[in-house]
């Protein structure tokens, strides 16, 4: 592989950037403030894949480059590798989440019941074009009057309180008491400084569980979720159920290091799925498989897509698309996307060169007086 | 006041209020030595539900800031990048171990904590009119 040092160039790579943020408008601290209140999902999408929470940077890096994710979650990473690694919080436990959405489409009695929380399932898909016209319009759609928050809080059994106060378990140990999971395996709380890290140590397969959920909480979702959408349409092994999926605020706990005491340094939107697979089991077994997703921000496409590539890629015989070293090596997003972008810059030697081969294979079959036209190697800066 | 309250709740507090409430305590805590300031990274372990193994989520970005201030270590760690709010409640942190000042550091923290517990609640009651009775036909 050859390289050829570029030269000149400066003032148009000067002017080129220049012309960007002419034509994106101009960058504020403003500007970034609104994206970071006004466009929470999106913030969340850049954090979860640059797997930096930072909602304050991932709306910067969204404005500094336009609103383009890929070069807005590059950006997050890069700052992210400037930053010393000083804690590590103890880890996140579903029922401990303070939840705000939590549903199960495979029971509909789960304990604690189903909450909608914030989302847009059941809203009608119609712009509403009244505010390019002025108008206020409010965001909720329906035409429906909703209880007062204290008729609310005073006629339901489980009030607010409740809610953030751990009364929703996780749907699949209501399930492990029924007998229809396997029971978890006895074992000593995990080290949250000793865990399997693919930010220190690289993947090999099969990979330790601990750096397939990482990889997938810092994956692509487009790439997830094409990967997952293949496994739905058939090309999978499995026919899955929305066992739970959960959207909440988790604290993140730190330890004092004098006094050893255990605080909160803040709270993180973060968002996990579960989904089940039926009549997978070996004789003996119990019939029911989960898989399992989850990421920083509120990402529900992400978890859902990445938790049916779990339960994908833990079969015994995947599909080729679904086998672990597929799906992890090809949804990370900065690989995958600076892999894309790298074959737009200069390959004048690796395409002259082979038009060369062509040109040598033309050339022994040419009748006489037959020409190839030239390559120019020597034209610029090339690999 | 127990340290969990305190540094829980002013790490989530308004940044503003809890500056100029620690302007007003710097001469009663004099001298003061900085031993930390600093931003960098806080990494977020989960436990998921298939294997009950953990694994990283992701990092944070935190500040941290660890004085000594009023006789006493102050220590406080807070999510974002804003250092001079990490160093006030590390200021708060120590006066509230050296006893500088503690009726005064008890009565902000407190209404504070109230001013959070009321925004909790309202999101609370939000989310409580989202719940769905299902049923199958």
């Amino acid at each position: 592989m050859a390289y050829v040092a570029a030269r000149g160039g400066e003032r148009a790579i000067a002017a080129s950037e220049e012309l960007h943020g002419r034509l994106s408008g101009p960058l504020s601290g403003e500007l970034v403030r609104a994206i970071e209140r006004q466009l929470p999902y999106l913030v969340d999408r850049v954090m979860g894949e640059g797997s930096l929470y930072a909602p304050e940077l991932a709306a910067l890096a969204l404005a500094q480059t336009g609103g383009d994710l890929y070069e807005a979650v590059l950006l997050l990473r890069a700052y992210r590798s400037t930053q010393p690694r000083i804690a590590y919080a103890q880890p996140v436990r579903q029922g401990e989440l303070r939840t705000v959405r939590r549903i199960s489409a495979a029971f509909k009695d789960i304990p604690g019941g189903q909450i909608l929380g914030p989302s847009l399932d059941y809203s009608h898909r119609l712009l509403k074009l009244g505010v390019l016209d002025g108008q206020n319009v409010e965001l909720g759609m329906l035409n429906v009057e909703l209880p007062s928050e204290q008729e609310t809080s005073s006629a339901d059994e489980h009030s607010a309180f409740n809610i953030q106060h751990s009364t929703l378990p996780a749907v699949a140990d209501w399930q492990r008491a029924e007998g229809l999971l396997e029971p978890l395996p006895a074992g000593e709380p995990a080290d949250p400084a000793g865990l399997p890290d693919v930010t220190r140590e690289p993947i090999s397969f099969p990979a330790p569980r601990a750096h397939r959920l990482q990889s997938l909480a810092r994956a692509d979702t487009g790439g997830v979720l094409a990967l997952g959408y293949a496994s739905m349409r058939g090309y999978g092994m499995s026919h899955p159920t929305v066992n739970e999926l959960r959207l909440g605020y988790a604290e993140l706990t730190l330890r004092h290091p004098v006094t050893g005491v255990a605080f909160s340094a803040g709270r993180v939107r973060v968002s996990q799925a579960e989904v089940v697979d039926t009549g997978a089991g070996k004789p003996g077994e119990s019939p029911l498989r989960l898989g399992f997703t989850a990421t920083i921000g509120w990402n529900e496409v992400k978890t859902i897509a990445g938790a049916m590539l779990d339960l994908e890629m833990s079969a015994p015989d995947p599909h080729p698309a679904h086998r672990e070293e597929f799906v992890l090596y090809h949804t990370e997003p900065v690989e995958s996307s600076g892999f894309c972008i790298h074959y737009k810059l200069p390959h004048y030697v690796t395409f002259g060169s082979a038009l060369d081969n062509l040109r040598k294979a033309a050339g022994e079959g040419r009748r006489e007086g037959e020409t190839l036209p030239e390559a120019t190697p020597s034209a610029g800066e090339a690999k | 006041m127990d340290q969990h309250t305190l540094l829980s709740t002013l790490a989530r507090a308004d940044s503003g209020a809890v500056k100029a409430f620690v302007e007003d305590l710097i001469p009663a805590l004099e001298p003061i030595t900085v031993r930390e300031n600093r931003t960098g990274l806080a990494m977020l372990p989960m436990e998921e539900t298939v294997r009950d193994e953990a694994f990283y989520l992701g990092e944070v970005l935190i500040a941290e800031a660890r004085v000594r201030a009023g006789g006493a270590e102050g220590y406080a760690a807070c999510m974002g990048r804003d250092l001079e709010l990490a160093l006030a409640i590390a200021l708060l942190d120590a006066a509230n171990a050296g006893g500088v000042e503690l009726g005064r550091v008890e009565a902000f923290v407190e209404a504070q904590a109230a001013a959070l517990a009321a925004e909790d609640e309202a999101l609370g009651q939000q989310v409580e009119r989202t719940r769905v009775e299902l049923e199958t036909f």
